[in-house]
């Protein structure tokens, strides 16, 4: 077990609906980092390192000057990724102040999508616009395959087929996320509850997704501080331990691969990170699967060690999912479908919350908090979180 | 045929990678010279024994669809009178190992599943910037 870094300090911004943020993405983000660094017990002149991911455009000198840093001494994303690199973001911090690289890491966040355009539709591909259709967009674009709900229903459709998994499963996911947003102020569904009733009645977005299988939209950031353990000891929250993080695929290696089709490609990231945490699956007591579509959530949960695929429908009907009670707390803030989409990192802050014990949703003597980012899309990546010990 | 998304739907870049799969008539599909490796989309280098010298391999297009989704809500004001349509991803049988994207046709897009036998069909269109004719290879469902 690794358990040499831990997260100090969270913060994050008020969450809005796509396109109404009153702030640009850029003061977002620095109100999330102010907030997590004043929750951690430091001063912005403290901070010496940023990490991000998703091709983040709120770079790190910026930052630097905007809020007013000492100096700068590491700066890093994962590579290219989405919002698979949520948790190897996380793993990146832990890797660079645990080689003693940088003191106090924020990593963050920040999207305005009303003032970028956005992530999830085809109107960003430039080739649509008379630019050069190459690449995936040649070889799927000119049949229409455009966006991630696209390529997603694809995974997931041959996921349901394979093991007989009906549009139910699906729709628990859904209900288990929007019933635990009810619980959570900040979130942008609270007191907007979904029924079976109202998921089933919801457009069609791409068969076999709903409009409530896919993610929102939304403007907003997150950020939390990154440190030693020691230096986390001094400060005045209870550290959530990084105890593992793992991130990678394969073989084999493509999005649309034989082999691997009905997979979310997290088959490695499970393997390696319980081999490096040296526990089990049944020895996490909340977790949080970032939903950027329901099917993969599925996936992601069979992948990670948590259901068998044959059970998986089983695993997640009944409210088996639903409250801090439940038989597997999950997404406990409400997660992307429920609370904000900030490209999961709401969730390493609600892993931190369980394990400080202050989630609006909290589980009972958590030990372990498991964080899995963006499913269906690779390297993909997860990270453990632990009390101290 | 006529095209699946409509006569202005965009039109893949011919490059050294698309030029043969959407232009030769045929379902050709990249081959290492060297160890015979078949791969789909194209690459630079062999996945097999890393080399950089490719032929075509013309596939008789039979297949079988291995998954199969349902566009049913535009993301494109130009497919907006083009949903529902099937998005699917076909194995061919004479080569196996690759996966193709495509539309199926020849049924209703609810009805197409994973399972459906189907071939090769082409669509023509032409490259807006040389002119060129295109084959866009398409699938359609077949009754065996």
């Amino acid at each position: 077990m690794h358990g040499r870094s831990a997260v100090a300090g969270i913060g994050e911004s008020t969450y809005y609906r796509r396109g109404e943020s009153p702030h640009t993405e850029f003061q977002l983000a620095c109100v999330a980092i102010r907030r997590a660094v004043e929750d951690a017990g430091l001063t912005l002149a403290d901070v010496d390192g940023f990490v991000s991911y998703r091709d983040e455009r709120n770079t790190p000198v910026r930052l630097a000057r905007a809020l007013g840093l000492k100096e700068l001494r590491w700066a890093a994303t994962p590579w290219g990724m989405g919002g698979n690199g949520m948790a190897a973001a996380v793993q990146i911090a832990d890797a660079a102040v645990t080689a003693g690289s940088a003191r106090h890491i924020v990593v963050f966040r920040a999207l305005a999508q009303g003032e970028f355009g956005r992530y999830g539709q085809a109107g960003g591909s430039k080739g649509l616009h008379g630019g050069p259709m190459t690449g995936s967009l040649a070889w799927n674009g000119t049949y229409g395959i455009l966006t991630p709900a696209h390529q997603c229903a694809l995974q997931t459709a041959r996921f349901m087929h394979d093991h007989a998994i009906s549009q139910e499963a699906l729709c628990e996911v859904a209900l288990a996320c929007y019933a635990n947003a009810q619980r959570n102020p900040r979130a942008l569904r609270y007191g907007h509850p979904l029924t079976r009733e109202a998921y089933h009645a919801s457009r069609w977005i791409v068969k076999p997704f709903h409009l409530y299988d896919c993610c929102p939209e939304n403007d907003g950031a997150a950020a939390a501080v990154v440190t030693t353990v020691e230096r986390a000891r001094d400060l005045p929250h209870r550290p959530a331990v990084v105890l593992a993080a793992a991130s990678g695929i394969g073989p084999p290696f493509g999005v649309f691969d034989r082999a691997s089709l009905g997979s979310a490609h997290y088959r490695q990231v499970g393997k390696h990170l319980w081999e490096h945490a040296g526990c089990r699956p049944t020895d996490v007591q909340v977790a949080q699967f970032y939903e950027n579509f329901t099917g993969q959530v599925l996936m992601a949960l069979c992948e990670m060690g948590f259901a068998e695929p044959d059970g998986v429908e089983e695993f997640v009907s009944g409210g088996r999912l639903v409250g801090p009670d439940a038989a597997f707390p999950f997404n406990t803030s409400g997660g992307n479908l429920g609370e904000a989409y900030i490209h999961g990192f709401e969730m390493v802050n609600e892993s931190v919350r369980q394990i400080r014990g202050d989630s609006t949703c909290q589980v009972k003597d958590v030990q372990r908090a498991l964080v899995v980012a963006g499913p269906g899309y690779a390297p993909g990546s997860a990270v453990l979180f632990g009390a101290p010990t | 045929m006529t095209r699946v998304l409509g006569e202005r739907w965009a039109v893949p870049t011919l490059d050294a990678h698309t030029r043969a799969f959407f232009t030769s008539g045929v379902l050709a599909l990249q081959r290492c010279r060297r160890c015979a490796y078949i791969q789909h989309p194209p690459e630079d280098v062999c996945a097999s024994c890393q080399g950089f010298d490719f032929d075509h391999f013309a596939s008789a297009g039979i297949g079988r669809v291995e998954s199969v989704a349902v566009v049913t809500q535009a993301v494109h004001p130009l497919l907006a009178e083009q949903v529902p349509y099937a998005i699917a991803l076909v194995a061919v049988a004479d080569a196996p190992g690759v996966l193709i994207a495509g539309n199926v046709v020849g049924r209703e897009p609810d009805a197409v599943r994973i399972g459906d036998r189907v071939r090769v069909v082409f669509e023509d269109a032409t490259d807006p910037h040389s002119g060129e004719a295109l084959t866009i290879p398409q699938w359609v469902v077949t009754d065996a």
